[in-house]
């Protein structure tokens, strides 16, 4: 990596750190600093101090840095592998299916609650495996087109089974609405424990496709002549993103925004597309930027904590803008 | 009939239409009024007027006064209340509505019908809403007997109150708590019985916040009171979830199994008998 790129790598792990450390400290409740190290060392007496630190905070953080890292690389891998800069998890269906799923725990069975995640992911998953079956089965299977215009339809059959459980339950509707603007929740453990399969995975599959996906990036022609099976790799990219979006929006909801940006954020900033470079850098900057705008939305009008999704877009958009303008 | 006749027929139509609507009372009471919601229902049935409808109380209709028995029910969906055409059937001239259906108000104003918006947030509102309704429907000495029966209830259910636990109330279900504030019905209700909220004197329009758990976990209330969505056979399940939830297994109202599921609305919305929920609450959630 060049100078420039590598830059901008440190300065996003920096970023990522810095947030890590006020995520940690900062919140409703003052935690002294020296308190907090205790509790991370195992040294702090029991009392809601310590439940603060390890059963609240860790958790939240450990959540906003996987998601966040999540969502950018999988923005990476749709852009990557669909050729097509729009891209992002809302368009192959996998956001709309688990938000159906989740809204339909919330909504129509409340008494499971826990078993939000779990359903936010079985949707989820369902949506991105309709939309690879539509995609890649008949005649030109495998087209990007084909694969954009089945999200599109199956986003909006899973958009409208929502909208119909919103006024089938309307009297519910408060308890979705918090989960759809998009956020995180001092939940402890129990969604990373059901969905860090997914993220593994979806990590491990994204890290293989950096090379084949910069040989994609010249063209199907002469990806092929460099021994890359088109197909074969953006059906690869897709499940990789699908899995990483489904399991970022079982536990923190509707996101989209981080997945759009962030790619086209890191590119500009670090002036090149290679993806050894991107998927890198998207994920730190992705994992920094979710958990700035978490540790804001809870600490700036505490105890009330404020949808994470504005504060990311209050974050991200005025830096996005200021790229794009001043980069030619 | 000759064109000339048949104008001045016309003419003289035009002359008197007029003269018979000055004719009316002006302030005359409404007597067909369409009720939205069980509180200006169960107002409406208190003070004698059978309503022509009333909206269909979410989640049930276990305090809904039985004199009612009968009236068509409008189903209600979010944001805009009654499906319009459906109302208009009933032709009400005024229609009690809440800040809720707001959406849906200037299509029945467009309809000609009058809408006057009453939902309590708070108790002492009952009493004001109860005279005010009163009056919107010429049935004002009957609001006075109403309020003043409904102000010696609440003073009666306030006696002798011993102990003011803290309580985090709140709302829906989810993996984020929605505490109800001091400006929401259920927080005035709490507030009424002796509770005190864990949230203090925070307020947020429409009476709702979400909380953070750092908070619950560091003032740790004696009782928490949920006010869900779902079966009543989910009720335990709910209990047992909450009282599990990271953080908040120990607070004092999880080890002590202070953590409550309430039933029915009467937290959500106001009744006229509010007397009687401040009466419940102390015996079944505070035990002051």
């Amino acid at each position: 990596m060049a100078l420039r790129q590598t830059s901008v790598v440190l300065v996003a792990a920096l970023a990522a750190l810095v947030a890590g450390v006020a995520s940690l400290t900062l919140g409703a409740v003052h935690v002294p600093p020296a308190d907090v190290l205790d509790a991370l060392a195992g040294h702090a007496d029991a009392g809601p101090l310590r439940e603060i630190v390890l059963q609240l905070r860790v958790p939240r953080t450990v959540e906003a840095l996987t998601v966040g890292a999540a969502l950018g690389v999988s923005g990476v891998l749709l852009q990557g592998a669909l050729g097509n800069p729009l891209a992002s998890p809302d368009i192959i269906g996998v956001t709309g299916g688990a938000g159906f799923g989740a809204i339909l725990v919330l909504l129509a069975f409340p008494s499971a609650v826990a078993l939000l995640p779990l359903g936010a992911l079985a949707f989820g998953g369902l949506a991105g495996a309709m939309v690879l079956a539509i995609a890649w089965s008949g005649p030109n299977g495998g087209a990007i087109g084909r694969l954009i215009l089945a999200g599109i339809a199956v986003s909006a059959l899973f958009g409208a089974g929502t909208t119909s459980l919103m006024v089938a339950f309307s009297d519910r509707v408060q308890s979705a609405v918090l989960w759809m603007a998009g956020g995180l929740s001092s939940d402890g453990w129990s969604g990373l424990s059901v969905a860090w399969p997914y993220f593994a995975i979806g990590f491990a599959l994204a890290a293989v496709l950096t090379r084949p996906l910069d040989r994609l990036a010249l063209g199907d022609d002469v990806a092929e002549s460099l021994g890359v099976r088109p197909r074969m790799i953006r059906l690869a990219a897709v499940v990789a993103a699908a899995l990483l979006a489904s399991a970022a929006a079982a536990l923190v909801g509707l996101l989209g925004f981080l997945g759009l940006v962030i790619p086209h954020l890191v590119r500009l900033a670090g002036g090149t597309a290679s993806h050894r470079y991107v998927m890198s850098a998207s994920a730190l900057v992705g994992a920094a930027l979710l958990l700035a705008g978490d540790t804001l939305a809870r600490t700036v009008l505490a105890p009330i904590e404020l949808p994470v999704g504005p504060f990311m877009v209050v974050l991200g958009v005025p830096v996005f803008l200021w790229l794009l303008r001043s980069v030619h | 009939m000759t064109l000339s006749l048949r104008r001045c027929l016309i003419s003289a139509a035009l002359v008197a239409l007029p003269a018979l609507a000055l004719a009316a009372p002006a302030g005359a009471a409404p007597t067909r009024i369409a009720a939205l919601t069980p509180f200006t229902a169960n107002t409406l049935a208190e003070l004698g007027v059978r309503p022509v409808a009333i909206g269909q109380t979410l989640g049930g209709h276990d305090r809904l006064d039985p004199r009612l028995k009968g009236v068509p029910t409008l189903a209600l969906s979010h944001p805009n209340g009654p499906n319009v055409e459906q109302l208009a059937v009933r032709n009400p001239q005024l229609v009690l509505s809440a800040p809720v259906w707001r959406k849906g108000e200037p299509a029945m104003r467009r309809l000609g019908m009058k809408v006057a918006e009453s939902d309590p947030a708070s108790v002492a509102g009952v009493l004001t809403e109860t005279h005010r309704i009163g009056s919107l429907v010429g049935r004002g000495a009957a609001a006075d007997r109403l309020a003043r029966r409904e102000g010696a209830e609440i003073a009666e259910a306030r006696k002798g109150i011993r102990r003011h636990p803290s309580v985090l109330l709140i709302m829906g279900v989810g993996r984020t708590s929605y505490a109800m504030l001091e400006n929401s019905w259920g927080g005035d209700v709490v507030r009424q019985a002796g509770g005190r909220l864990l949230t203090g004197g925070l307020r947020a329009s429409g009476g709702y916040a979400q909380i953070s758990d750092e908070a619950v976990v560091a003032r740790s209330p004696d009782v928490i009171i949920a006010v869900p969505h779902g079966a009543p056979s989910d009720l335990p399940k709910l209990a047992t979830y909450l009282s599990n939830k990271a953080g908040w297994r120990t607070t004092k109202a999880a080890r002590e199994h202070h953590v409550y599921v309430a039933t029915g609305n009467s937290l959500l919305q106001a009744y006229t008998d509010p007397g009687r929920t401040i009466r419940d609450v102390r015996t079944r959630f505070l035990g002051n």
